[in-house]
């Protein structure tokens, strides 16, 4: 029989916890559960909750998004991107728009979408014109992309993909040895598409506890009560609290439109750099459908360098789980949501832009 | 963005589907449940208009709560600023 929160917070004030434990969670949306609920309140002392990289918003490399800025201002085309994407600043001279939403005010044709169904819509509604849907997203978003690819587009449709693995940036961290954390909560809905098995190696290769979360409060103190109970006793099994969604195979349509459409390749993270095999791009039969390969590049190779995050910005910190985000001396003074300098205070993903909403207004950098 | 939302099912038509959720009704693709059957009245995740897993009622409902929670929460915060 389930339990409830309070429940679970009582057992978890039972365990023996001698040291500070401190168990990442790679979700947006857990972070967002967690804040709102005021969990980290609730929880013992010695339990620190570190946001790590859970916002693919604020990954989402900078040459991307200024090449979707540059076909949306200098080509024919109307471009498409998922809302949190518009006010992501890219870094240009004073001059230049700065973002898709200000490109869009000098007068290009940027409309933001919810769902790749609206993509589909209007490439059917303007048969004439090139429209770009730059698909920007982890898993969860990237399978929809691949479905609708797989379903069938109209040839107008190009895609500027942007698409990236989780689990490849926790094994980056865990790999390098710069995991900072002593347990992970796996995100729900990621595995509820992908499957549980792509979380074995953190116990498996890094003895380290790991449990699948959703996203109430009950599912993920069962995750964290879980996770420390394997820290306590010191055996480890990769648990799955978010059973009544999380099948072990994880969603197999989805699974197929994926390897159907797309590949996986090493790929770059905003401010983090190259990250193996943690990217999807378009396989070659669905070519006709890469914008990368249609339409003009406005990419060059001294932006992947230059194009980090903003000057000041800590936001790759913040997604490694390196610094909270009140320890960026920019955060709730220069940077707040009404004039956000870093994409994690733009997107509804972004750990600082959820502690900012969970009522955090101080730095303490 | 990865936040799935658990909503009805009220009609399908081949891989479309209709579905509602606290009143407000959305068109969402079943093509990535196929090897599911979706009746009406089911419920599922649905994440970014596409339903990515089934799920019993009682799991939408106090999923629900938990959104409502959040929403309103970043709502008021929203406000105050
Ligand atoms: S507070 Fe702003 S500037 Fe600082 S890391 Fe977050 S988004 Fe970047």
């Amino acid at each position: 029989m389930s339990l409830s929160a309070q429940q679970w917070l009582q057992r978890i004030h039972t365990l023996n916890l001698p040291a500070p434990v401190k168990l990442m969670n790679v979700c947006g949306g857990h972070e967002r559960s967690i804040t709102m609920s005021g969990l980290r309140g609730a929880l013992p002392k010695a339990i620190e909750l570190i946001p790590g990289p859970g916002c693919p918003v604020c990954i989402c490399p900078e040459e991307d998004v200024f090449e979707a800025i540059q076909l949306a201002l200098h080509e024919p085309v109307i471009l498409l991107a998922f809302g949190d994407m518009l006010r992501v600043p890219v870094n240009v001279p004073k001059h230049q728009p700065r973002s898709l939403e200000q490109a869009k005010a000098a007068g290009a044709d940027i409309r933001p979408i919810a769902s790749p169904l609206e993509a589909l819509q209007i490439a059917q509604d303007n048969p004439s014109q090139a429209v770009v849907f730059f698909a920007a997203g982890f898993e969860t978003t990237t399978a929809p992309v691949a479905s609708m690819l797989a379903q069938g587009v109209p040839d107008n449709l190009y895609l500027l993909l942007s698409g990236r693995l989780t689990w490849p940036a926790v094994a980056m961290l865990l790999n390098t040895g710069q995991a900072a954390f002593h347990a992970l909560i796996a995100p729900g809905h990621v595995a509820t598409v992908m499957g549980l098995p792509e979380w074995e190696f953190v116990i498996q290769q890094h003895q380290m506890p790991a449990a699948v979360a959703g996203f109430t409060a009950e599912s993920l103190l069962a995750a964290m009560y879980s996770v420390l109970r394997q820290l306590e006793t010191g055996q480890l099994a990769l648990d799955n609290c978010y059973p009544q969604v999380v099948r072990s195979e994880g969603n197999p349509t989805a699974q197929a439109h994926l390897q159907q459409v797309m590949q996986v390749v090493d790929a770059n993270w905003r401010g983090v750099g190259i990250i193996p095999a943690s990217g999807f791009s378009l396989r070659p039969e669905y070519a006709a459908h890469d914008a990368r390969q249609q339409l003009p590049s406005y990419a060059d190779e001294a932006r992947r360098y230059a194009g980090a995050m903003p000057p000041g910005c800590d936001c790759a910190q913040v997604v490694l789980g390196k610094i909270y985000p009140n320890q960026c001396v920019l955060y709730g003074q220069a940077c707040t949501p009404r004039h956000p300098i870093g994409p994690c205070m733009v997107s509804d993903e972004g750990a600082c832009r959820i502690w900012w909403a969970g009522g955090l207004r101080q730095s303490q950098g | 963005m990865c936040l799935g939302i658990p909503m009805q099912v009220v009609e399908i038509n081949g891989f479309n589907a209709r579905c509602e959720a606290k009143g407000i009704e959305r068109e969402v693709s079943l093509f990535m449940l196929q090897h599911e059957d979706i009746q009406c009245g089911d419920y599922v995740v649905v994440h970014v208009g596409y339903a990515i897993q089934k799920m019993t009622e009682a799991e939408a409902q106090s999923a629900w709560e938990i959104y409502d929670q959040m929403l309103a929460a970043e709502d008021a915060q929203a406000r105050g600023t």
